[in-house]
């Protein structure tokens, strides 16, 4: 593995463009403009975030805190992607681990954060290896959760906190 | 003016009453706090029962003109002086009123008749001494402020400012005097006499008058004994001095010795320090040294001047032995090593590629124009200096730029296969290949290879498409190969990636002005002024002369010509602006003694009409009166006529009404925004923008005499930009159509000997000096011999040899020939007047435009556009024609010309 060194950066309206281009050459579907602006609102840099090497933006990764209940809540991984040609360098690694950092956090734990959870395109070998890894346990399968692309069934993954 | 000034005997010497008096100097006061309304108030309680006083008349107008009232005060000022002529405080403020108004000779004689009758007012003296400096009436304001200083001696500032005179007139030994006066006059143990930055200052400012006229010896060792008073605090100052004194005085040790305390401070990324060390190990003369040490840049001595091989290995030594051993992270002196090497050694490409592969590994976007000093040229009119080669042909030619090519490719093609660098085991990350990449391309730009160059940048933006600095670049190629609309495309992306970088904001501008989309590049710059009011005015306001130049140009592209020579004219404001902000300095700058600095901006400031970005704005304003000029019917007195005359007229018939359209709107917004507003200063400035707005197409300034016009900015040229060979092309231009014979040939002269070092001829002097040989006739009835002396200096004009303007045409074209990288436009100028003149057959012409393709100097797109006319337009030549265009498509492959 040839690591490369990275920095984080925040997701805002000024650079947010760099965002669309790092999900159009990473992910099969392409998401709402309401995605890329809920990001923005969220001014968080912990769920949302771009991976820098040299000064350029090479990847990205966007979550959002979903409550279950009164008590729990997850970190939901809406997407992770780094370009073409730098994967295979622990980026994506990186920006999953940086998550999983923040999710064991004082300040997560004291919104009660349970679990990080993600959906994962059944035919995903890849993805579902890379989670697995990370400490991911594969979960229920969802029929028809895509609508747009084959095969439309997707696996949930989660980590237990 | 102060309370001391309010005068109350006045009124035709009756003195005012108790009551009135005080009421004055109330007025006075009310006026320097600036609460007008309270000093308009008194005033007139004092013009109630005196309604003919002067001074209170004179105050009050002076209140008015603060107030944006102008007229109101003028005449006001104008009545109070009608009575009281004998009053200083009328004259002095009948002084601040043209100074307000920027008519400062006006100002002078009113202070100045207000010194007769109160001569040792100082603040009177004070303000006409401002006025003096600004004007630079050097000789006035030493005078005036050598009664300042007899007035108040005790005051450090008087005697710095009477020096200070004394040296801007050129009487160095004066001025050193004036300072020595001033010290002596200091008590033991003075805060003047203790280490302090004003001490300091003082000191290497009486050092820089000593240096100045030449005393180094004296100057040195001035410079030691303050040193040894240990008075000063500009170190870094003190030894380049040092460092320069001395090898003036050829005393290369102790030079050696400065400069290296200089690296030790860490200047080591400085060229001048690396200079001036290098000069001094090489005891090169003091005159010599005088001309190296003015250089600015990256370039240190071995890329200056040629140096003999002893000398180089000289330098080589010292440098790899001692200064990379001492300094191994010095950029400047890895740097300078390649530049000691023989370029075609196996060292020199040793150390390129080291220095290459540090570069990208870093990512240093600016890798290409770095290198690219590195394409030095001599010439043997050029003496033993070196230039920079940047003509393609010269640069495709060049030993360095094939070797650093062939480096480029060896490391891209490791990098690709392998990830690492040739003879190397590390593996590099993606960001490595894509500064080769990167590095190629612009190595192709230089070379004008732009179908290449694309090709590499493509491949970057491919590999990393979140990079702002790889579309400009993109942006940058496009535009050359010739698609300045696609270009434009290129750079919003690149700026859609990162709104808050305001370059690739700029230059996204830029290209869109080009492009000629001037209201979506208004929508650009909008996103970076001030949010309020009219984003133009902010422009304006910021001064933002690129944007104005590039707009202009595009107004002028639209046969816009009111509106093109508007925005010019702004420039020239800036300009004007700039001139008159150094009042802020003149009192400043002696109360801190920041003299050195500021005798560099009065130098400065004397010669910025010579500045680039003027001489282009005045150049503009007269190329496009000439155009108005020259097409008298086309364009007459509006340019809607312009346009509805053209072809596609309905089209620009519904532009000029939505251009109507939109003028009248902003007249509503204006409006409204005056309405809504209602703060009396917020007023003012609304003010200030309608008047500007009373003609926001120029149309006032399309009916001024063209040609009067033009010999006006042609005349601000001679006089401030006499080496800008463009002055003297324009002065031609003015001077030619004013049947002005004697100065249009004095001006292709002065042409002439501004390009005296270049082995051939400027294709536009060669153009005018065949249409001054072909027009050029003196008025007649000129004194017959003023008509020999012409008639001869007219045959001086075509140069030693030729004797007729044929033979002059035939010595160049057989010049051109002789020399395969004749220029391209000389070869188009030379190739009509042969056309002209029936000179050679119309195939010989035709044949020196092409016989050389491309491998000619001076190849623009638009040069190439020029040919290619021309070539058409010769009977019998139509193979040529499109020979010539099938090789300029390949050079601009996005171009619609050819």
């Amino acid at each position: 593995m040839r690591e490369i060194e990275i920095d984080f950066g925040m997701i805002t309206n000024d650079n947010v463009e760099q965002l669309r281009i790092i999900n159009s050459t990473s992910l099969p579907i392409s998401y709402p403009d309401g995605f890329y602006k809920d990001v923005v609102i969220a001014k968080d840099e912990s769920l949302n975030k771009f991976a820098y090497h040299n000064g350029f933006v090479i990847g990205a990764i966007c979550c959002r805190i979903q409550k279950d209940g009164d008590a729990s809540s997850k970190i939901y991984i809406m997407t992770l992607g780094v370009l073409p040609s730098y994967r295979g360098r622990n980026v994506g690694t990186k920006l999953v681990q940086s998550v999983i950092d923040h999710a064991t956090s004082e300040e997560c734990q004291k919104i009660g954060i349970s679990e990080i959870m993600l959906h994962v395109q059944i035919s995903n070998n890849d993805a579902i290896k890379f989670y697995e890894r990370l400490g991911f346990e594969k979960g229920e399968l969802v029929e028809n959760y895509y609508k747009r692309i084959d095969p439309p069934h997707c696996y949930i993954l989660r980590k237990k906190l | 003016m102060t309370s001391k000034d309010a005068n109350p005997q006045a009124g035709k010497g009756i003195p005012l009453p108790k009551k009135e008096t005080d009421l004055f100097r109330s007025v006075v006061k009310h006026y320097e706090c600036k609460q007008y309304k309270k000093g308009i108030k008194s005033a007139d309680a004092i013009l109630k029962r005196f309604p003919k006083h002067g001074e209170t008349l004179c105050m009050k107008g002076l209140i008015l003109n603060c107030t944006g009232k102008r007229e109101e005060a003028i005449n006001m000022v104008k009545l109070g002086l009608m009575n009281d002529m004998r009053s200083h405080v009328c004259w002095h403020v009948y002084g601040l009123i043209y100074r307000s108004e920027r008519n400062y000779n006006e100002a002078i004689k009113a202070y100045k008749q207000a010194l007769r009758i109160d001569k040792e007012n100082i603040q009177i003296l004070k303000d006409l001494a401002l006025l003096q400096i600004q004007m630079r009436d050097l000789e006035g304001f030493t005078q005036t402020q050598h009664l300042i200083l007899e007035l108040k001696p005790n005051l450090k500032v008087n005697w710095l400012a009477f020096a200070l005179g004394k040296h801007m007139k050129g009487d160095c030994k004066g001025a050193v005097d004036v300072i020595d006066i001033f010290l002596s006059t200091l008590e033991q143990g003075s805060t003047d006499l203790q280490k302090s930055y004003e001490t300091s200052e003082l000191a290497l400012y009486k050092n820089s008058i000593l240096a100045e006229s030449g005393r180094w010896n004296e100057a040195l060792d001035h410079l030691i004994e303050c040193k040894e008073k240990d008075i000063i605090v500009d170190n870094h100052s003190w030894l380049k001095m040092c460092g320069y004194y001395q090898l003036q005085l050829e005393r290369y040790d102790q030079a050696k010795d400065a400069f290296l305390k200089l690296f030790e401070r860490g200047s080591t990324e400085d060229y001048s320090v690396h200079t001036g060390y290098m000069l001094a190990i090489l005891n090169i003369s003091g005159d010599l040294s005088k001309r190296m040490m003015k250089s600015k840049g990256a370039r240190a001595l071995p890329s200056l001047m040629v140096l003999s091989e002893m000398q180089r290995s000289m330098l080589q030594k010292e440098y790899e032995n001692n200064m990379l051993v001492q300094y191994p992270k010095s950029i400047a002196t890895r740097r300078i090593i390649i530049t000691l090497l023989d370029v075609e050694s196996d060292e020199w490409k040793e150390e390129i590629q080291s220095y290459i592969q540090l570069n990208i590994k870093r990512g240093v976007p600016s890798l290409g124009d770095d290198l690219s000093a590195l394409f030095l040229c001599c010439s043997p009119e050029n003496g033993n200096e070196y230039y920079v080669a940047e003509d393609p042909v010269d640069v495709k030619g060049h030993q360095a730029f094939c070797n650093i090519s062939k480096i480029v490719d060896d490391i891209i093609d490791s990098l690709e296969n392998n990830s690492t660098f040739p003879n190397d085991e590390d593996i590099q990350p993606p960001s490595t290949l894509l500064w080769a990449w990167f590095l190629r391309s612009v190595l192709h730009e230089f070379a004008a290879e732009y179908r290449e160059a694309i090709h590499f940048i493509d491949k970057c933006i491919d590999q990393t498409p979140t990079g702002v600095d790889l579309y400009e670049l993109k942006g940058r190629l496009v535009k050359k190969a010739g698609d300045i609309a696609a270009a434009a495309e290129c750079l919003d992306k690149g700026r859609d990636l990162d709104k808050q970088d305001r370059y690739i904001n700029n230059m996204t501008t830029k290209y869109l002005l080009q492009a000629d989309r001037e209201k979506e590049a208004l929508e650009k710059m909008a996103l970076f002024t001030r949010h309020e009011s009219d984003p133009e005015q902010n422009i304006f306001d910021m001064q933002v002369t690129w944007y104005e130049l590039e707009l202009a140009a595009c107004y002028g592209r639209k046969k816009m010509y009111g509106k093109c020579l508007k925005k010019y004219m702004a420039v020239e404001k800036h300009f004007e602006d700039i001139h008159e902000d150094q009042f802020d300095f003149h009192s400043y700058c002696i109360r801190k003694v920041t003299l050195r600095a500021y005798v560099d901006v009065l130098r400065w400031e004397d010669a910025i009409w010579g500045q680039d970005t003027y001489v282009r704005a005045a150049e503009g304003i007269i190329k496009t009166y000439l155009h108005l000029h020259d097409n008298p019917t086309k364009s007459s007195e509006d340019d809607e006529i312009d346009y509805s005359s053209m072809t596609a007229a309905e089209r620009k018939k519904a532009k000029a009404i939505a251009r109507k359209k939109k003028l009248k709107e902003e007249k509503k917004i204006l409006e409204e925004a005056k309405r809504e507003d209602g703060d009396e200063a917020k007023s003012k400035t609304e003010r200030k923008n309608l008047v500007k707005d009373q003609d926001p197409d120029g149309l006032e300034l399309l009916k001024k005499p063209h040609l009067d016009e033009a010999k006006r900015y042609a005349a601000t040229l001679v006089k401030n930009a006499a080496n800008h060979l463009n002055t003297w092309l324009c002065q031609y231009d003015v001077c030619i159509r004013r049947g002005k014979a004697l100065m249009a040939m004095r001006a292709l002269f002065q042409a002439l000997h501004l390009c005296r070092e270049s082995k051939f001829i400027h294709h536009e002097i060669f153009k005018r000096i065949v249409d001054f040989q072909e027009n050029g006739k003196l008025a007649e009835g000129s004194h017959p011999a003023v008509v020999e002396v012409f008639n001869m200096e007219k045959a001086t004009l075509l140069g030693p040899t030729s004797k007729s303007l044929n033979a002059f045409i035939l010595e160049w074209y057989e010049k051109v020939k002789a020399n395969p990288p004749s220029a391209l436009p000389l070869r188009v100028e030379v190739a009509k007047a042969m056309l002209r003149h029936n000179i050679g057959s119309p195939m010989d012409a035709s044949k020196l435009i092409i016989e050389n393709g491309l491998n000619v100097r001076e190849v623009t797109l638009n040069n190439c556009v020029e040919a290619l006319t021309v070539l058409k337009s010769i009977e019998g030549s139509e193979q040529h024609a499109t020979e010539f265009a099938a090789l300029a498509k390949k050079v601009y492959h996005l171009s619609s010309n050819f």
